[in-house]
Order: C-alpha cells, then sequence, then structure tokens
C-alpha cells in the first residue's frame, strides 16, 4: 500500500516518528529527573513546604543532572558513530 | 541525547547516531513499509540504550549529594569512562552471544 508514496512520503513519516520520540523521551527525562532530584534532595517531612536547602538543592540537582546528561550524550555519539565504523569495516 | 551530533543547544533532546545493532540489517528491506519498522525499532532501541547508559552511568558516577552544579573534573572524567566500557561491554556480550548462538545452530 506505501509503495504508491514517494520518497518524500517517507521522509515526513521518518520526520513525524523522530519528532514524536524525541517528545516522548524528553517526557521520560524529565520525570525520570524530577523523581532523582526529590529522591536526594528532600528528606525532611516537618512541614509541606519546601525549605530553602531543598529548593537549592534541586536546582542544583538539575543543573548538574542536565550538564551529566549533555556529556554523556556527546560520548554517546562518538561512540555510536566509532561502532558504525567498525562494523562498516567488517561488512566490505 | 544533547551534545555533539545535533547541537548542544537546543534544551529538546536531540537523537544521537543511530547504531546498527543488529548484523546484517544493511539491504534487507526494499520494502518501504518494513524500512519504516526496521528505522522506528532502530530508533527505539538506541533511545531505551541512551535512558540505560544515563541511568547506569549517574548511578555509577553522581555520587555527592549536589554541592555544586558544575559537574567535578572526577565526575566528568567518570562519565567519559562508563560510556567507553558500556561499549565495550556492549561488544563483548554482543560477540559472545553471537558465538553461543553459532554453537547451539
Amino acid at each position: 500500500m506505501f509503495n504508491n508514496y514517494g520518497a518524500s512520503y517517507q521522509e515526513q513519516r521518518m520526520q513525524q516518528l523522530m519528532e514524536q520520540k524525541q517528545m516522548k523521551d524528553f517526557m521520560r527525562m524529565f520525570s525520570n529527573l524530577v523523581g532523582r532530584c526529590f529522591d536526594d534532595c528532600v528528606d525532611d517531612f516537618t512541614s509541606n513546604k519546601l525549605n530553602e536547602r531543598e529548593i537549592s538543592c534541586a536546582n542544583r540537582c538539575t543543573l548538574k543532572n542536565m550538564k551529566f546528561n549533555e556529556r554523556v550524550g556527546q560520548r554517546f555519539a562518538e561512540e555510536s558513530a566509532k561502532m558504525m565504523e567498525d562494523q562498516a569495516k567488517m561488512a566490505r | 541525547m544533547f551534545g555533539g551530533v545535533f547541537g548542544g543547544g537546543s534544551q529538546k533532546p536531540a537523537q544521537p547516531a543511530a547504531p546498527t545493532g543488529m548484523p546484517g540489517m544493511g539491504q534487507m528491506q526494499a520494502d518501504p513499509n518494513a524500512q519504516l519498522a526496521a528505522a522506528e525499532q532502530e530508533m527505539e532501541m538506541v533511545t531505551d540504550m541512551f535512558a540505560r547508559l544515563n541511568d547506569l552511568c549517574y548511578k555509577k558516577c553522581l555520587i555527592q549529594r549536589y554541592n555544586d552544579e558544575e559537574l567535578t573534573k572526577a565526575e566528568s572524567v567518570c562519565a567519559d569512562r562508563c560510556v567507553a566500557k558500556f561499549f565495550q561491554i556492549n561488544r563483548e556480550v554482543s560477540d559472545k552471544l553471537a558465538k553461543y548462538s553459532q554453537a547451539n545452530q
């Protein structure tokens, strides 16, 4: 059925898929981040409001995790490229 | 999901380069429908791998309780090595698995 559509449909579909994936990943990352920062920063339940220490901990937590994520992402991209190269070499 | 490949500036995560984890997936699909499905599967695998990697390296490298918002040198270096070793493990396990599957044909 899809054979009637040209390459541009393929591209569009791929684009759509990628965007959906990115959104989903972003949501997942956000959710994990909230969980982590809550887990690491909040352990005082004498009040139902965050105290200053917890707030600044949460801010630091967010930034630190984002920077860590970036770094891991960079290395991941490098290693993936290396892996693809190795596989291409093997396939020859 | 951030960094090098698609430009590190944006907040929205960008896809890293997708490794072809499965050997022999190259020229098989002439059918575009199957191609799309295969590409989708691969994307799924890559993002899953990245999420897992992130989580594992976080557990192994970010141990302090956020004294500072910058990554320390130790944490940065740990992250680099963590990713490198993860991929090596990936290779080891897939090689071993391939040999095992072949032996048990």
